[in-house]
């Protein structure tokens, strides 16, 4: 547990995660509550990498629920093993009562899932709900003991209270909105795409290889794609896919004119690059232009 | 921070409509108490605000409760304030120049040119201007537009824009304009609202300006896409309710009676299990939408709320109509708005006057649609009532509400409005279910709580 803001900052970027000052003031009291984080934002911009890079700092066992459309109770916190059941149901046909007497609804016939297995850990746990708005909605009012009590209640065994207080961290890709139950439980961080200096320092600190001329030169070639109208933006991801992409191409700067062919490393749509392309054009005579 | 103006704070953003529970307030104390060192701001927002959309409220909020000391709102010391405020316009249009001649210090973009400094931006906009027509009893929009014309914001745009479109301007500079734009459209509804909360001494208009509660037709994009969503939960609200009918599929819940009548093939050994799930009761709906020019505000949501019933009902039938009825259910529905707006301006000229005529609409209905609807369907009609002084023939409503369900009316007029002469809702009223006042997000999740 971290003292202040900064020290979260400090050893999460220890473990190769830069964040803002707002946020990690924001994901700091969250941990400081012991309340569950929900993060939000676009695709690409290291959600999950945060949460990654928190199990990490603070030497949790990561326990991951990756969500879906029809995920539900069973799936993600516990079932009963009615094979097992039925097993025993058959071999209680050859024995005595007082042998048989066993509760076929008792921990040996449990099947853990995430979550359960989250609250059950005898160690401390960092517990990721990853992309939670694929999921139904009523899945989300399943999650609500746990995310507000940290217990889970199973009718027929009672409430199974966490010993060592889990870290939930909750993200989301806003294609749905969530209830305001839900969100009352949690502290919000939304992230966006970096500030170019950020940028700067994800890019160099993730492809060290690269030269500072060329790191500089390819964030703010992507600052500037992103300003554009296009379908999908580009990540942070892409940005260091493209980055490398340019030096193995032994680029040492980045010349509109010769980034036909490398662009569908930065965009993911024929329709964006098409878009690029023709902006790439005018970008060039502008260029031109001022020198 | 002192606990007056916490609880002024509390308060201003529940006004506002965000909610603030009573734990949310604990936990701010505790972190004002043990993290002194913390913006407070940083922390009372990361506690408080609970929805990305909430955040820009509670700037505007704490800006004027805790950053702006020329206008102590909700004090009574409100003269005091007005004398600061003097001044400080006093100094505005003194290092503006040019304003002086525009009676109320205000100063013009254009007269500017190029060198506009935008770091000092709240100097730019008349604040006692602003006072003054916000004493008018102006709306909110109105002042902003008012305010934006005398400060040849449009001119500004316009030379800005041709001469992007002349590439005379570079894409860098024109990013900035961008900006400088926003900047100053944001900054000036900030200092509308600065005056607005201190001439009514309430919230009242920032909670206005809420995006539940802001007419549809005023509404930016990004506030539409809230009320998209909003919508796009509701209408998946109203196809989700389970019916009282089971299936057999491969998950749910444990079929007891299958698994045992299954079990006799195999001599009383269970050897497979089978798993049910209630079926979803799928309401029949027909939605009779007006697309006519004096809905053109708010044709937008309504086609946008089809959509939404569309994807999720199987039995649905969506009749667009002007004076006269187009049957579009089995019409290919893009994701484009765009496109969709654009067959019905083609289909407007061809087939109507444009003017809105009910009554011959109802009767086309009653006579060739009405056989094949189901008694259990519900009619849902979008629309003004607005006739066009024609007759509203309410006989062939009442043939239709008779064999149908209900007939749900949804009007984005305020009910004053519906009294005015050319207006037929109140013919047609007594033949529906109940009609409904339909012109926000919070209207129509009012609706939806109601009908469905």
């Amino acid at each position: 547990m971290q003292a202040s803001p900064l020290d979260l900052a400090q050893v999460l970027k220890e473990e190769g995660y830069l964040i803002d000052e707002e946020s990690a003031t924001t994901l700091f009291l969250s941990l400081t509550l012991e309340k569950p984080c929900l993060i939000e934002g676009p695709a690409g911009v290291g959600k999950t990498q945060l949460a990654l890079a928190l199990a990490r700092a603070e030497k949790r066992k990561l326990i991951r629920l990756q969500c879906y459309e029809g995920l539900d109770l069973n799936k993600a916190l516990y079932d009963w093993n009615y094979a097992k059941q039925l097993l025993r149901l058959q071999l209680a046909k050859t024995e005595e009562w007082d042998e048989i007497k066993v509760d076929l609804f008792s921990e040996e016939f449990l099947l853990t899932r995430p979550l359960l297995e989250s609250i059950l850990s005898p160690e401390p746990v960092l517990l990721l709900i990853d992309e939670l708005d694929k999921s139904d909605e009523e899945f989300e009012s399943f999650l609500l003991e746990l995310l507000a009590e940290q217990q889970i209640t199973i009718p027929e065994l009672g409430t199974i209270v966490s010993k060592t207080l889990p870290i939930v961290i909750l993200t989301s890709n806003n294609t749905r909105d969530f209830s305001d139950a839900l969100r009352r439980r949690c502290i919000h961080i939304y992230l966006t795409y970096p500030t170019l200096e950020r940028e700067i320092s994800i890019l160099s600190s993730q492809a060290p290889e690269l030269s500072d001329r060329l790191t500089k030169d390819v964030c703010e070639f992507v600052a500037r794609v992103r300003k554009l109208p296009i379908q999908k933006l580009p990540s942070v991801s892409e940005t260091i896919d493209f980055a490398r992409a340019l030096n193995a191409l032994q680029k040492e700067t980045i010349n509109y004119g010769e980034l036909m062919g490398t662009l569908s490393v930065l965009l993911k749509y024929p329709k964006d690059i098409a878009k690029l392309e023709e902006r790439l054009k005018k970008w060039e005579t502008e260029a031109q232009h001022r020198h | 921070m002192d606990g007056w103006n916490f609880i002024r704070l509390v308060h201003a953003l529940r006004q506002v409509s965000v909610s603030i529970s009573s734990q949310d307030i604990l936990e701010a104390q505790v972190c004002l108490d043990r993290f002194p060192d913390l913006s407070e701001k940083q922390i009372l927002k990361s506690l408080f605000i609970h929805h990305p959309q909430d955040s820009l409220m509670f700037e505007t909020i704490w800006r004027i409760l805790l950053e702006n000391p020329k206008s102590s709102v909700l004090n009574h010391s409100k003269d005091g304030a007005k004398d600061a405020l003097l001044e400080e316009n006093q100094d505005s249009s003194g290092t503006g120049g040019q304003g002086v001649g525009r009676g109320s210090g205000g100063v013009s973009l254009t007269a500017k040119g190029n060198i506009l400094d935008f770091s000092h931006i709240t100097n730019l906009i008349p604040f006692t201007r602003l006072e003054e027509l916000t004493c008018n009893g102006l709306e909110f929009e109105e002042i902003v537009q008012i305010n934006l014309a005398e400060m040849d914001y449009y001119t500004w745009i316009n030379s800005y824009d041709l001469a992007y479109q002349r590439s005379e301007l570079s894409e860098e500079d024109w990013y900035t304009h961008q900006n400088n734009r926003t900047t100053l459209m944001r900054e000036i509804k900030q200092q509308v609202f600065t005056a607005q909360v201190s001439h009514e001494n309430s919230w009242e208009p920032l909670a206005r300006q809420h995006w539940l509660f802001k007419p549809l037709s005023t509404l930016t994009d990004e506030e539409k896409g809230l009320v998209k969503s909003s919508i796009r939960k509701l209408a998946r609200k109203l196809a989700m309710r389970p019916g009282s009918r089971w299936k057999i599929s491969p998950r749910g819940s444990i079929d007891i009676s299958r698994i045992i009548s299954q079990s006799i093939q195999w001599d009383g050994i269970l050897f497979r299990l089978s798993y049910r799930q209630r079926i979803p009761r799928a309401p029949e709906l027909v939605v009779l939408c007006d697309v006519s020019n004096s809905m053109a505000a708010f044709v937008e949501f309504l086609i946008y709320i089809v959509m939404c019933l569309r994807a999720r009902f199987r039995k649905i039938r969506v009749f667009f109509f002007i004076d006269s009825v187009w049957d579009v259910s089995d019409f290919v529905w893009d994701d484009d708005l765009g496109v969709v707006k654009q067959e019905i301006k083609s289909w407007g000229r061809m087939a109507s006057s444009g003017f809105t005529d009910y009554g011959v609409v109802f009767r086309e209905l009653a006579e060739n649609q009405l056989r094949d609807l189901s008694s259990r369907a519900t009619l849902v009609i979008l629309g003004d009532g607005k006739n066009n002084f024609r007759p509203a023939q309410p006989e062939y409503l009442a043939q239709i509400s008779s064999r149908v369900r209900n007939v749900f009316w949804l009007n984005p007029l305020d009910s004053q409005e519906w009294n005015e002469p050319d207006n037929m809702i109140k013919e047609y009223q007594k033949y529906c279910s109940k009609v409904y006042r339909c012109r926000s997000a919070s209207d129509f999740q009012r609706v939806v709580k109601d009908v469905f």
